[in-house]
């Protein structure tokens, strides 16, 4: 028997209900996952790599799909969704990938002007959203530069930047830190935090304790692909 | 609509500038393709159009023997239609003939003699290729005059042994060059995905349909299936003109109908363009997980 449906209205944002991801006879990716997320909260998905972390967040861009359990977002079970939906379910997120995915041949402004062009923007429209959306994540200033002429954290931004082009409500970032240093980590994460407070929901995977310290917010811990602890920002040890 | 047009084309032309040499390889090979199919195919139909607009060429005259009766005649009518490659057995009365001889003759018509025409068969072929076989069979009849089987022999077995020639060439570079095309515009499409993985990457994360991200595949597999088809138009005029000097050189005809230099620069680019859509889609349906 199938989980209720839960009310757009009343019921969480995001719900992970009895969630099992497994990649083969042996290989189990998530085990058991039973999570719910507010609209506007920042949660952070911790743990040793191959714990489950992105896989958790790939649940909800439908990169991966649960083999057992159900996974709603905002009022939709996303694992009955056709194929066909799938880029409408995406364009309602924003994906920030580990590596960055940044065309090197384009520049910064063309990085952000070509996703928009993917989805079907006008060059007007290109030409009045990007200048913005640099801006809102401060590489405005970079807006000339090809990636291999930025830093880590300025490449970062710029992946977070491109994510924004839809304006959405849910920004996923998968180990945005992962390869800058302390302080550029510390300006992503500063970056996140200000979409946050704007009202994006974020959730990012991630494994650098420093920052997940400093920021202090929800943390869910997983382990061989199970929830070990769920803190909200009240339990965390402040920095 | 225009502005999503002008992003999926430029996405296209892009993907054929990075990939200079395997574009320029698919293309040639489509050019070598459809010229050699195209000019073959388009050679066969010529001959095949000159054997028929000349109906003598589809018809032989046997004669018969002096004083063969009504039943003899019939007999050798029904014999000749039982021939493979016969089509149809007309009876020309001797008399009939002879009045037809001495109005084509006019004044010149010898009137003192009398009519030296036999009986004879008006046999119009189904098949070219069978007219040797059935003039033998033919002279073999009972009433049949000796040597009484008369037709354009050479001329026969030349246009039969050319489209069967042609015919022969064009199976056989079909068989290979088609499928050597279309693994070329294959690899070169396969290629250009990969080369283009991380802006299909991109396109996947943001949001953008199955379609925008497949279509410039498509049309990059169309571009060099139609360029192929119109870099085969030269070519094939360089065909048409040999063909025509030399069935002038051989008949001493007048010149062939001219050269449809619209209709095979439309038709080989639209042949070159559905074969490489058909290419390219089944190169991008696995990577780019289409239906």
């Amino acid at each position: 028997m199938g989980s209720p449906v839960p009310d757009r209205k009343v019921t969480p944002y995001i719900v992970y209900d009895k969630v099992e991801v497994q990649f083969n006879q042996w290989v189990y990716g998530l085990r058991d996952i039973n999570l719910t997320i507010s609209r506007g909260d920042f949660v952070f998905f911790v743990g040793r790599t191959g714990a489950g972390k992105s896989t958790l967040l790939k649940l909800l861009s439908r990169e991966v799909q649960e083999t057992a359990g159900h996974v709603w977002f905002q009022g939709r079970e996303l694992g009955t969704l056709r194929p066909r939906d799938i880029p409408f379910l995406r364009r309602e997120m924003g994906i920030v990938p580990q590596d960055f995915a940044l065309l090197p041949t384009k520049k910064v402004w063309e990085n952000v002007a070509y996703a928009m062009r993917a989805l079907g923007a006008t060059r007007r429209e290109v030409r009045r959203k990007v200048p913005e959306i640099l801006e809102r994540v401060n590489i405005g200033h970079r807006a000339d530069s090809f990636p291999h002429q930025l830093s880590g954290g300025e490449q970062q931004r710029v992946a977070i930047g491109r994510a924004l082009i839809n304006n959405p409500s849910l920004l996923l970032a998968d180990e945005p830190t992962g390869n800058l240093d302390a302080e550029q980590s510390w300006q992503i994460m500063e970056l996140l935090q200000q979409l946050n407070l704007r009202g994006t929901t974020v959730l990012v995977a991630s494994h650098d304790e420093a920052v997940i310290k400093r920021v202090n917010r929800r943390v869910v811990t997983l382990e061989s692909g199970q929830i070990v602890s769920d803190r909200s920002c009240m339990d965390a040890q402040p920095a | 609509m225009l502005n999503r047009l002008e992003f999926l084309l430029s996405e296209a032309f892009a993907s054929l500038r990075r990939n200079t040499w395997m574009t320029f390889a698919a293309v040639t090979t489509s050019a070598v393709a459809l010229f050699l199919v195209g000019g073959l195919a388009y050679t066969y139909w010529r001959v095949d159009a000159y054997a028929r607009s000349l109906p003598s060429k589809m018809e032989m005259r046997v004669f018969l023997k002096e004083g063969v009766d009504q039943a003899g005649i019939r007999e050798t009518a029904q014999s000749l239609r039982k021939i493979d490659g016969v089509a149809v057995v007309v009876h020309i009365p001797r008399d009939r003939a002879w009045e037809q001889f001495q109005k084509d003759l006019g004044q010149d018509a010898p009137a003192a003699i009398g009519n030296p025409l036999p009986d004879a068969m008006k046999v119009t072929l189904s098949d070219l290729d069978k007219s040797k076989a059935v003039a033998e069979e033919a002279s073999k009849l009972e009433h049949v005059e000796p040597g009484g089987v008369q037709y354009l022999s050479e001329e026969h077995e030349f246009i039969s042994q050319t489209l069967r020639l042609l015919g022969w060439l064009g199976t056989g570079l079909f068989v290979t060059l088609v499928p050597t095309t279309g693994i070329l515009i294959y690899i070169a499409i396969r290629h250009a995905v990969n080369a283009r993985r991380r802006e299909i990457r991109i396109m996947q994360l943001v949001g953008a349909t199955n379609a925008t991200i497949a279509v410039p595949f498509l049309i990059e597999g169309c571009v060099q299936g139609a360029l192929g088809g119109l870099l085969a138009t030269p070519a094939l005029y360089a065909v048409y003109r040999l063909f025509s000097m030399t069935v002038q050189g051989l008949f001493a005809t007048s010149e062939p109908a001219p050269f449809p230099a619209l209709g095979v620069i439309a038709g080989l680019m639209l042949i070159g363009a559905s074969y490489g859509l058909l290419c390219s889609f089944l190169a991008a349906r696995r990577p780019l997980k289409l239906t």
